[in-house]
């Protein structure tokens, strides 16, 4: 019996699940913030992955023109101090903030689910020690988190994207916390345990899944925040090195050069400015789909 | 309310405490011998290395470590610099004001822009007021801090030429804390007009209308007293994201603040001054949250009583 109610509730979850989800996508779709960002963020996915195909020069090709030519027919966006082409540098840069994004949001969201959930589930000290750890780390901000971790582990863009990733955890554990807090409160949960569910069939069949669509949403804001952190990392000398095509180590390499070659500055923080905004319309947009209160704001 | 800010004390401790350990455990994580790290280029001898080891205190067990460097803390002491070799606390005071007068004026900016944007988006909800006001937030936030300095330099400083693009005066910090003080207003803004959409939808603010009360005492004496209070609530954590933000910024102003130093400390691998900076950082952080926690409960008396 219990196995035959099971069996229909879970074909009653899937059903609601493939409803809810084509839900989702028509209300992400009918959000104009949602439809916005997720084309800002198609064109970056697509220009990461076609970079051979539409930039027009190498990205590291030195006198691919003349140093400093502003832009131009032959160079859209300008040449480098090293004669490099601009808008073909930017192309390639999308790769290495998708990179940096996935991977940094990724390491931040795994360690943050699993410490959220074990603070959450466990409850009594372990709960509070975790949770006092996580505020306090959170006090820190993440960018002196993300200092402290390149203090350890050296410079460089791989350390950045590790280091943005740790930075983050504390947050992405706290939301977890919250939202485990919150189911573990309501009817099904309590009805699970009294049902006899073991501690791994309640966390990972009915917490999880519960928890998995705020972690959707902050995750998708999360790209860009993570994507403004390595920019800014590399900005400061501490992420990408010459002479990749990062677009915040772009930035940094025209600061002595402002007056002369504004192009140098203006594309790449356009480009960082576009990619962050796509990420913020994006998350708004998803959150709206799955939360259609947050419609009527 | 005594016992509300020990509680907030004690809370501030425990953050600092958890700190000293924190930046204690941190050296040793560093991969290698952070000694050799420090000192490598300094073209010491072994023997050299080995008695620094000593002198630090490396060489005893890291519970040892732990309880010398808490007992110098209590003493006020931070250790020295490698770079220098000068006290960690007194480099961290000379250049603290520099960042504190930078933090102070930008979260002044970031709550006159961002609370002002976000009430009147709030209040002309749905119009193209409200449109604009959150276009221009959202544009705010994706903002990178030091792009938007970078394009104010250029435009205030170099081809305007109306401020300085560095120096120690009052009119070099114009820049860096607008810079600062707007990334963080677009924040403000989206909050407070959440907060303030709740209000305008509660039953005391319609009873206030329907008693035919004035607009502008509904607005400011009834709704905005009221909606401001969460908003007020997230002024500690502004403050830590403005100290934070502060460490960019003072890099694209040459802004000679502790965050400047932190990054030429990174650079360094000058473990102590880092290890300063982080505490230090932690210090600032707990006590000025403690500040603004007390200033909240005396606007919102439930919080002392929760």
């Amino acid at each position: 019996m219990v196995h035959g109610t099971t069996a229909e509730l879970a074909d009653d979850l899937a059903t609601n699940g493939s409803a809810r989800s084509r839900g989702f996508w028509r209300a992400l779709l009918a959000s104009p913030s949602g439809m916005i960002g997720l084309a800002i963020v198609g064109l970056l996915v697509f220009s990461a992955l076609a970079a051979p195909l539409l930039a027009p020069f190498d990205p590291l090709r030195m006198a691919a023109g003349p140093r400093l030519d502003p832009p131009s027919a032959a160079h859209w966006m300008g040449t480098d101090d090293f004669g490099r082409d601009v808008l073909s540098r930017i192309i390639y840069g999308a790769r290495l903030t998708l990179q940096i994004g996935v991977i940094a949001v990724g390491i931040s969201l795994t360690c943050g689910l699993l410490l959220g959930l074990v603070a959450g589930y466990s409850s009594g000290w372990t709960e509070r020690i975790l949770m006092r750890l996580v505020d306090v780390l959170f006090s820190f901000t993440e960018i002196v988190i993300a200092l402290a971790c390149l203090a350890i582990f050296g410079v460089g863009l791989t350390n950045a994207m590790i280091a943005i990733g740790i930075a983050s955890i504390p947050f992405y554990a706290r939301v977890t916390h919250s939202v485990v807090l919150v189911e573990k409160g309501k009817p099904y949960f309590e009805a699970a345990i009294a049902a006899g569910a073991g501690h791994g069939r309640l966390i990972f069949l009915h917490l999880l899944p519960n928890v998995i669509p705020t972690l959707i949403v902050i995750g998708t804001l999360g790209v860009s925040t993570a994507v403004l952190a390595a920019a800014g990392l590399s900005f400061l000398g501490l992420g990408a090195q010459p002479p990749q095509p990062e677009w915040g180590f772009m930035l940094s390499s025209s600061r002595d050069l402002i007056s002369r070659a504004p192009w140098m500055m203006i594309f790449p923080g356009l480009a960082i400015a576009i990619t962050v905004l796509g990420f913020n319309l994006l998350g708004d947009g998803v959150r709206e789909a799955l939360d259609p209160r947050q419609r009527q704001r | 309310m005594a016992r509300f800010i020990l509680q907030r004390l004690m809370a501030a401790l425990v953050t600092i405490w958890i700190a000293t350990i924190a930046v204690t455990i941190l050296i040793h994580l560093v991969p290698g011998d952070p000694v050799r790290i420090m000192y490598g280029s300094f073209q010491t001898t072994p023997e050299e290395l080995e008695a620094i080891r000593v002198r630090l205190g490396l060489d005893q067990p890291i519970w040892r470590q732990y309880l010398m460097y808490l007992g110098r803390l209590l003493h006020g002491d931070f250790g020295n610099s490698i770079v220098g070799d000068q006290p960690v606390i007194d480099i961290l005071m000379t250049r603290f004001p520099s960042t504190l007068a930078l933090t102070l004026s930008s979260l002044f900016i970031a709550v006159v822009v961002g609370m002002s944007l976000g009430f009147l988006a709030a209040y002309k909800r749905g119009t193209w007021v409200d449109v604009s006001a959150m276009v221009l937030a959202i544009v705010g936030v994706s903002m990178p801090h030091f792009w938007l300095g970078l394009l104010l330099l250029f435009l205030f400083a170099l081809q305007l030429q109306w401020l300085p693009v560095a120096g120690g005066d009052w009119r070099s910090l114009i820049l860096p804390a607008l810079t600062l003080g707007l990334a963080n207003a677009a924040v403000l803004a989206r909050l407070t007009r959440s907060a303030m959409i709740d209000i305008f939808d509660q039953d005391f603010v319609r009873t206030a209308h329907a008693k035919g009360l004035p607009k502008s005492i509904v607005l400011y004496r009834h709704a905005l007293r009221s909606g401001l209070v969460p908003v007020v609530s997230m002024l500690g954590l502004q403050f830590a994201y403005l100290m934070g933000g502060a460490i960019v910024v003072e890099n694209v102003f040459a802004w000679n603040g502790v965050g400047r130093l932190a990054i030429e400390a990174v650079f360094a691998r000058d473990y102590p001054l880092i290890q300063g900076f982080i505490l230090f950082f932690a210090i600032i952080v707990a006590l000025a949250s403690v500040v603004i926690d007390v200033a909240y409960a005396f606007l919102d008396p439930r919080i002392r009583y929760s």
